[in-house]
């Protein structure tokens, strides 16, 4: 063919080029293309996830480690009942399980919190991941798991074994969940301090905040003054608080309103950090709760027996954060949702008393700025004498790039998180060893109040509402966890690390938030202040730390009704979207424009919100005008306020307080000064909600068209179920969605992605159990257990929790027998 | 070489190939390409190695679907790698590719290398 020597070398070096860089694609990849070798193999790359999605039938398993046979029923949706003979075998099968369906999930949340994510995503995630290390996640987890008690030990380790049993299946019959194959790397085998990390995730996203920080942006630019009355220590608008006392002692809260005035410097240091926190990935930062919980004694129950529902509000995601199942073994008979990566079931039942959760949202979070000076270089001044900060290091891989070396500065209040301008360091009570994992085990088992009380006592982060029922008709409601005291100053801005402000202890176990068989029959939580005005200890400013107790208003109005309730009572109002702070706001709207001069339109507008039930229903058009009214209503008012003060915190950051404040100033302060602008004509509460009636109708005129009938609340406000992993293809919708950020059902902002992340209702009169999380029980997006469940709850319908015996019976249902 | 030979040769690197990809060693593609080249006459080398390529890597997908439906895991995989507006034939067609390729890089690289290895041989003996 080529008969000349120089072109078949010219053809030999042509041939290797096209050979390397086919070979190089093949196993290194190509950004956006994975290493296409592997992650195309028919047989063992990404395609295995075909087999993964048949679903499952009959099949027998062998695990190392097994003591006894095990057996595992699936359900058709996946739900997993498993029955051990062994406490041991009972947790290590739930390794197995998780990983069998969730192991990149799993893998994802560990690395997330332990700061390896740029291992295999690259330097974009290095940001995260050092922010990660400094703030700690992965030694709280080291000293948790060192101080372990005996029976968490075991249950850590036999699911560890489990979770690993899976991973060498896994590889050895090359069937890694295609993500793995896709990113070119293979997990590395599970730990117990997996577990607590995972656990660690989840502290950090419902209470690790950055408001103290906001509230030093507010104090500097808004000034002292303005804010602490915009954004006061106790809540301004009307709340219901569960817990309403008598409580132990009457000292009173410290007044905001001395709001100490920060330097320039604290300011600065505060800005920094600030923008640091807010570009981390969500979740990173809590962002404020959004969860119900609720309990109705026997008295006011149609069945006769209590009644318990809960359903936690979070980002909302494919696969979602709860797998569902029953555990059953000589110790433990629970059935419910739990995280994978965690063996226990975090929300559920088990045969005598039912328990649900929601975030309390005390402050738990506190900033120091250390003192430090030029001759004292890496010490800081605390409690009269200089002091060297206590050093960690570690190593980042970085994917395709140079490892990073971090070190992390400790000193007594905790890490180093700022070094712009001031040291700032954060005590997190989230950093505090909690053994959370043995407090559950021990719920799991309880089977009166006082047992659920006292498993609580250890429960330390994050503050949590937990909601109790028992078969015996008995309620009750505790917030459980730390509630930090300061030995003075103000916690909720960053202050001196010199050691006259720091955290001293906490609020007693006795005298925390708590009620038991109160006389009203009922008692709610909705991440509302659980207190009255007068509860002597302070547990956070209204400011972010609490909700606005929208959702708890509601709650409360329908449990109060005079009326026996039943669990289709409790369902219906899990999805409940009527608005309370539209039934107390549309009344005066209505009012303020009767004597407005009103277009043809905008008289028909005030008609359709003279009629209004105050629900956001999808097909609702006076919802769509109450919202965007509202949103005008804040900003009529308070955004001369923002431009004149030059304040660089988004308000919307802050918009539930402004909300509150707005809120109790039209119903019973509509002169407050602040409806005047700075520099502008005086005005009161109903010249501007009129002004916000034009500018909304004008608004929703010019996007929605002319016609006020076609302004449906869907065609403004939908909800997105976020793939994990971010592939945006893999998330569900957007699709119109009702609710909003205030209503039992909640849906804030559109595209919503928090919401109802699991919906249980559990009627102990009739021992039915119910539930139903948006996704399903697979992360495989091939498998139909990846999305069939998300209908079922956007509809507000239920699942049937059933027994293991029962789900052996069940339509479709297979087994599993594990053996060793 | 004839039309029979031909083709019993590239069944026979297809077999290899697909022993290789179904115990993960997708590798061995090429190295049956490459096998091909060193072997067999260079201009049907290459059109043998990119067959035996594509046939192991095609009859194995389709192997794949017939066991379990690829349908699902096609679309999900389009959407993993950001191509859901070409659908889900676009992960279906890479893979048939790089089969292809790898076959067919495999089997030029040693055709050329034999080329030049024996060039002085030929050569001598002529």
């Amino acid at each position: 063919m080529l008969n000349n020597p120089i072109l078949r070398v010219i053809n030999l070096i042509a041939a290797l080029l096209a050979a390397g860089a086919m070979l190089y694609v093949a196993f290194f990849g190509v950004s956006p293309l994975p290493a296409l070798g592997p992650a195309f193999n028919p047989s063992t790359g990404a395609w295995t996830m075909a087999a993964d999605a048949v679903g499952v039938g009959n099949q027998t398993l062998h695990l190392a480690g097994l003591q006894q046979p095990v057996r595992i029923t699936l359900e058709s949706d996946g739900t997993a009942h498993v029955v051990a003979n062994t406490d041991h075998d009972l947790f290590l099968a739930v390794g197995y399980l998780h990983a069998r369906f969730r192991l990149f999930q799993m893998d994802l949340l560990r690395r997330t919190g332990e700061g390896r994510l740029s291992e295999v995503v690259g330097k974009a995630a290095l940001d995260s991941d050092r922010f990660e290390l400094q703030l700690g996640l992965l030694r709280t987890a080291q000293l948790e798991w060192a101080q372990a008690s005996a029976v968490s030990k075991m249950a850590l380790t036999a699911y560890a074994q489990g979770v690993n049993d899976r991973i060498d299946e896994a590889e050895r019959e090359h069937q890694l969940p295609a993500m793995f194959t896709l990113l070119g790397y293979q997990p590395r085998p599970w730990t117990p301090i997996d577990t607590a990390v995972v656990k660690g995730d989840m502290t950090q996203t419902l209470n690790f905040t950055d408001t103290p920080l906001v509230m030093a942006l507010l104090d500097k630019s808004l000034g002292p003054d303005l804010t602490s009355k915009w954004f006061p220590l106790l809540p301004p608008n009307p709340q219901s608080p569960y817990d309403p006392g008598p409580y132990p002692t009457a000292a009173a809260p410290a007044p905001i309103a001395s709001m100490a005035t920060l330097t320039d410097q604290e300011a600065a240091s505060a800005a920094a950090l600030y923008q640091r926190l807010a570009s981390l990935p969500p979740g990173s930062i809590a962002t404020g709760g959004a969860s119900n919980n609720w309990a109705v004694a026997t008295t006011k129950s149609a069945s006769g027996g209590a009644l318990l529902a809960g359903d936690p509000h979070l980002h909302l995601t494919l696969p979602a954060i709860w797998f569902q199942l029953t555990e059953d073994s000589p110790g433990y008979h629970t059935s419910g949702v739990s995280i994978p990566g965690t063996p226990v079931i975090l929300i559920g039942h088990n045969e005598h008393i039912a328990w649900s959760l929601t975030d309390a949202q005390n402050q738990q979070t506190f900033f120091y700025d250390e003192k430090e000076d030029a001759a004292h270089p890496g010490q800081y001044f605390w409690q009269g004498a200089w002091h060297s900060y206590k050093t960690v290091s570690y190593d980042i891989p970085v994917l395709h790039g140079a490892t990073e070396h971090l070190t992390v500065k400790l000193s007594a209040h905790g890490p180093v998180i700022n070094e712009r301008g001031l040291t700032t360091t954060v005590w997190w009570a989230g950093n505090l060893p909690s053994q959370d994992l043995d407090v559950v085990l021990r719920i799991g088992q309880a089977s009166d109040f006082k047992a659920f009380r006292d498993a609580l006592r250890d429960w330390y982060a994050p503050t949590h509402n937990f909601v109790y029922a028992d078969d015996k008709g008995n309620i009750g409601l505790i917030s459980a966890g730390y509630y930090p005291q300061v030995a003075k100053g103000q916690p909720w801005l960053p202050m001196p690390g010199t050691g006259e402000y720091d955290v001293t202890g906490t609020v007693p176990y006795a005298d925390i938030p708590q009620i038991y068989d109160p006389p009203s029959n009922v008692v709610w939580s909705a991440n509302q202040r659980q207190v009255a005005s007068d509860y002597p200890y302070y547990i956070g400013t209204a400011s972010n730390f609490f909700d606005p107790g929208y959702r708890a208003n509601e709650i409360h109005r329908v449990l109060s009704q005079d009326r026996q309730l039943g669990a289709t009572d409790m369902m219906a109002l899990q999805t409940d979207t009527r608005d309370f702070l539209a039934s107390e706001i549309t009344p005066l709207l209505v009012q303020a424009l009767a004597t407005d001069q009103l277009s043809g339109g905008e008289q028909q507008v005030r008609e359709m919100l003279t009629n209004w039930d105050y629900t956001m229903a999808v097909d609702s058009a006076a919802a769509s005008v109450w919202w965007t009214f509202w949103q005008d209503y804040l900003a009529q008012t308070f955004d001369p306020w923002w431009r004149a003060q030059g304040v660089k915190i988004d308000k919307q950051e802050v918009i539930d307080m402004l909300g509150q404040d707005l809120e109790a100033w039209t119903l019973g302060d509509p002169s407050n000064a602040a409806f005047t602008p700075p520099g502008g004509p005086t005005q009161t509460a109903t010249d501007v909600m009129r002004k916000a009636f034009h500018a909304a109708y004008a608004s929703l005129k010019a996007d929605l068209g002319p016609d006020p009938g076609s302004w449906t609340w869907g065609t403004l406000h939908t909800r997105v179920l976020d793939n994990l992993a971010q592939i945006s293809a893999l998330s569900y919708g957007p699709r119109a969605e009702r609710g909003d950020a205030n209503t039992p059902l909640a849906a804030g902002g559109s595209p919503s992605n928090h919401g109802p992340s699991w919906r249980m209702v559990v009627d102990w009169g009739t021992h039915t159990f119910s539930g139903i999380y948006p996704g399903g029980q697979s992360e495989n997006p091939a498998s139909s257990w990846y999305l069939d469940r998300v209908d079922t709850w956007w509809s507000g319908q239920y699942a049937t929790m059933l027994t293991a015996n029962q789900a052996a019976k069940s339509p479709g249902a297979a087994t599993w027998k594990l053996q060793s | 070489m004839g039309g029979r030979w031909f083709g019993f040769v590239v069944v026979v690197a297809a077999a290899i190939c697909c022993a290789g990809v179904i115990f993960g060693a997708w590798w061995v593609t090429f190295l049956a390409g490459a096998a091909l080249g060193a072997v067999i006459p260079a201009r049907l080398a290459m059109p043998a190695g990119s067959l035996a390529g594509l046939l192991a890597w095609g009859v194995l997908l389709a192997w794949e679907q017939w066991r379990y439906g690829l349908g699902p895991a096609a679309h999900s995989l389009a959407a993993i790698m950001g191509f859901t507006q070409l659908g889900p034939v676009v992960p279906v067609v890479l893979t048939c590719l790089v089969g292809l390729l790898l076959g067919l890089t495999g089997a030029w690289a040693g055709a050329a290398t034999r080329s030049v290895v024996f060039s002085g041989q030929s050569a001598s003996s002529r």
